[in-house]
């Protein structure tokens, strides 16, 4: 004889903490992120490298024998190979190489970082509404069309001859033009992903536009934002580089790479130091962050999350 | 298709005529002084400038300056270069230079076409072996080390090393060439290897190389007739541009050489406030870079009939 229902099943008391038990998944974006990003060893050994040479420019100008805003012209020095004294010799005028490459090191991913940032929070707001606002899309397409077709050399010299060169027309003017294409990427993705039938069934149960944005189509932007702006750190060295050795990057008195390899270059070709040590140590940043922002952005994309 | 020809180069018009008066616009924000050379601006008077710049018709209305400018396009009159080279005409300045830059260029892209192509095939044939590892590492070196520092890095090898000239010289124009043109093909052989590999890999892996290989068709010719042609479609999209830009040289690659070619002259004609050089140059690169687009557009649909550029309608 079977037993009745009573019997079998028992009717228990809520517990809030046997419920939780059961909804709770441990899973966070951020977690796996970094799990993610931690598997790959060689990403991890990079991003050692990168800060400790960030660090270590820090420490390299305090340890140097020579303070850069003191830096004497000394022709008689002029030339020296790299000694004891002089840990990376003298450049044409016998000043001590060693702060100035550290120095400019230093400017370089200072400036790298701050357009990087400034691209990124311009770049991601416009394409957010570039892509969410339909009315808009129109007028800003054509907006990108305009700034996008004429040389960007214009727009340099313009400002650097108009508005004159320092550190910080500079980084303005390279975000001024850098959010064009982080503006780009944004916007097509958002635009792919605004009207699946999740973001649909949110705006129908009347959630606002800001938290659709934040909440539902953010998270399936960072991998790109990540990728886009570990590219762009390497290209902002590189451009100002370029810039500087034009003469229309940052003023003389500020060392960067630009203006080291501009002063070098007609000698390093008789003294090769010259050349090998900003180009080691701007090369070891360019590639260290191009790698870790690789590997990051694939970290970074929920779709290779478990 | 020719009425779609004529609609988009008519489009494509527009677009050059707005270019050209936001370049004309933004060139009129620089302050006069440059008009002169450093000695004018530090003898003349403020008289003086100021009759010399009523002369030449810089202190009129914008607008005024704006009508006459379309006029002088609509004659296709390019007016003379100020600064650049003395009272020539414009076309005249830039038929002496382009042709230095452009031969480099073309040298340039077929030497990094061949190579690149090549690479990026060797790289899908040992796809995670030593090779395409090798490759790869080129690549991220390419995109990722500033050029300035690569060709330094270019120049010292070169001329210590083999020996060669590191500046352009017009007595010796072949063998000072050479270090020029690796150093505008080192990033262009990353981007066609690059691409290659990619789209050669996206190839390889849809049903239909399946199929072929399951009928027992030869890797080589798998590989020729139908990966390389179909990967092929994406590039060449890219391919008419860039020909058609060799003329705008490279910049960076000719300052540093010293090539007395076109990469240098926008800079230059701003700085020194020859607009008809610079609105020339302007008007001449953005019409350039249209048509290779449009050209881009064609040959993609020559070498795969599956594009139509035509809306058929109803098709879909």
């Amino acid at each position: 004889m079977s037993k009745s229902q009573d019997e079998l099943f028992r009717v228990v008391e809520y517990s809030a903490e046997a419920a939780e038990r059961i909804g709770y998944s441990d899973y966070s974006y951020w977690k796996s992120v970094f799990q993610n990003f931690l598997k790959k060893k060689s990403a991890v050994i990079m991003t050692c490298i990168f800060f400790g040479l960030v660090i270590f420019s820090f420490v390299a100008l305090m340890i140097g024998k020579y303070d850069y805003q003191h830096l004497m012209s000394e022709s008689s020095l002029a030339f020296t190979a790299p000694n004891s004294e002089y840990w990376f010799g003298t450049d044409n005028l016998g000043r001590d190489y060693w702060c100035q490459v550290w120095y400019a090191a230093q400017v370089s991913i200072k400036l790298a970082l701050i357009v990087a940032a400034g691209e990124c929070i311009l770049g991601v707001t416009i394409g957010c509404i570039w892509g969410y606002v339909r009315s808009l899309d129109r007028i800003l397409t054509e907006v990108y069309n305009v700034i996008n077709n004429i040389p960007m050399i214009i727009y340099m010299t313009l400002i650097a001859l108009v508005v004159g060169q320092s550190f910080r027309n500079m980084a303005v003017s390279m975000i001024c033009i850098g959010w064009l294409t982080m503006a780009r990427n944004v916007r097509n993705l958002v635009l792919m992903y605004r009207d699946r039938e999740y973001n649909l069934a949110s705006r129908c149960l009347g959630t606002p536009v800001w938290r659709v944005l934040v909440k539902n189509i953010f998270p399936y932007l960072i991998s790109v934002v990540i990728l886009r702006l570990a590219l762009s750190i390497p290209q902002t060295i590189a451009l100002e580089s370029t810039l500087s050795y034009l003469g229309l990057g940052l003023d003389i008195n500020t060392p960067s790479l630009g203006i080291l390899l501009r002063n070098a270059r007609n000698y390093f070709l008789n003294y090769p130091y010259l050349l090998l040590f900003p180009a080691v140590i701007v090369s070891m940043i360019t590639v260290t962050f191009y790698l870790v922002g690789n590997a990051f952005s694939d970290a970074a994309d929920p779709r290779n999350h478990v | 298709m020719a009425k779609y020809t004529v609609k988009r180069l008519l489009q494509s018009l527009v677009t050059v005529l707005v270019i050209a008066t936001i370049v004309f616009l933004l060139m009129r924000m620089l302050p006069t002084d440059y008009y002169f050379t450093e000695d004018q601006v530090m003898k003349l008077t403020e008289e003086q400038k100021n009759d010399q710049l009523m002369a030449a018709g810089m202190l009129d209305p914008i607008g005024e300056q704006l009508l006459r400018f379309y006029g002088q396009i609509i004659r296709l009159d390019f007016g003379t270069s100020r600064r650049i080279q003395n009272g020539q005409p414009v076309v005249a300045v830039i038929g002496s230079k382009f042709t230095v830059s452009m031969r480099m260029g073309l040298i340039s892209m077929a030497f990094s076409l061949v190579l690149g192509v090549a690479l990026g095939i060797l790289q899908t044939r040992n796809k995670d072996h030593l090779l395409d590892h090798v490759g790869a590492g080129y690549t991220i070196l390419v995109n990722a080390v500033p050029s300035l520092v690569s060709y330094s890095l270019v120049l010292v090898v070169g001329s210590k090393v083999f020996g060669l000239p590191s500046l352009y010289s017009t007595r010796n124009v072949g063998e000072s060439s050479v270090l020029p043109i690796i150093c505008i093909s080192l990033s262009s052989v990353a981007y066609y290897a690059l691409w290659t590999r990619r789209y050669m890999v996206d190839e390889l892996n849809k049903d239909y190389i399946k199929l072929a290989r399951i009928k027992g068709m030869a890797t080589k010719d798998i590989m020729v007739k139908h990966v390389l042609k179909n990967a092929f479609v994406p590039l060449i999209q890219y391919i008419p541009t860039s020909l058609l830009l060799t003329i705008s040289g490279s910049l960076l690659a000719e300052r540093f050489f010293s090539v007395p070619g076109m990469g240098p002259l926008l800079t230059d004609a701003i700085t020194r406030y020859d607009l008809n050089v610079v609105q020339t140059l302007v008007i001449l690169y953005a019409s350039l870079g249209i048509i290779g687009v449009f050209l881009g557009d064609v040959a993609m649909m020559v070498l795969d009939p599956r594009i139509k550029l035509v809306d058929k309608g109803g098709t879909r």
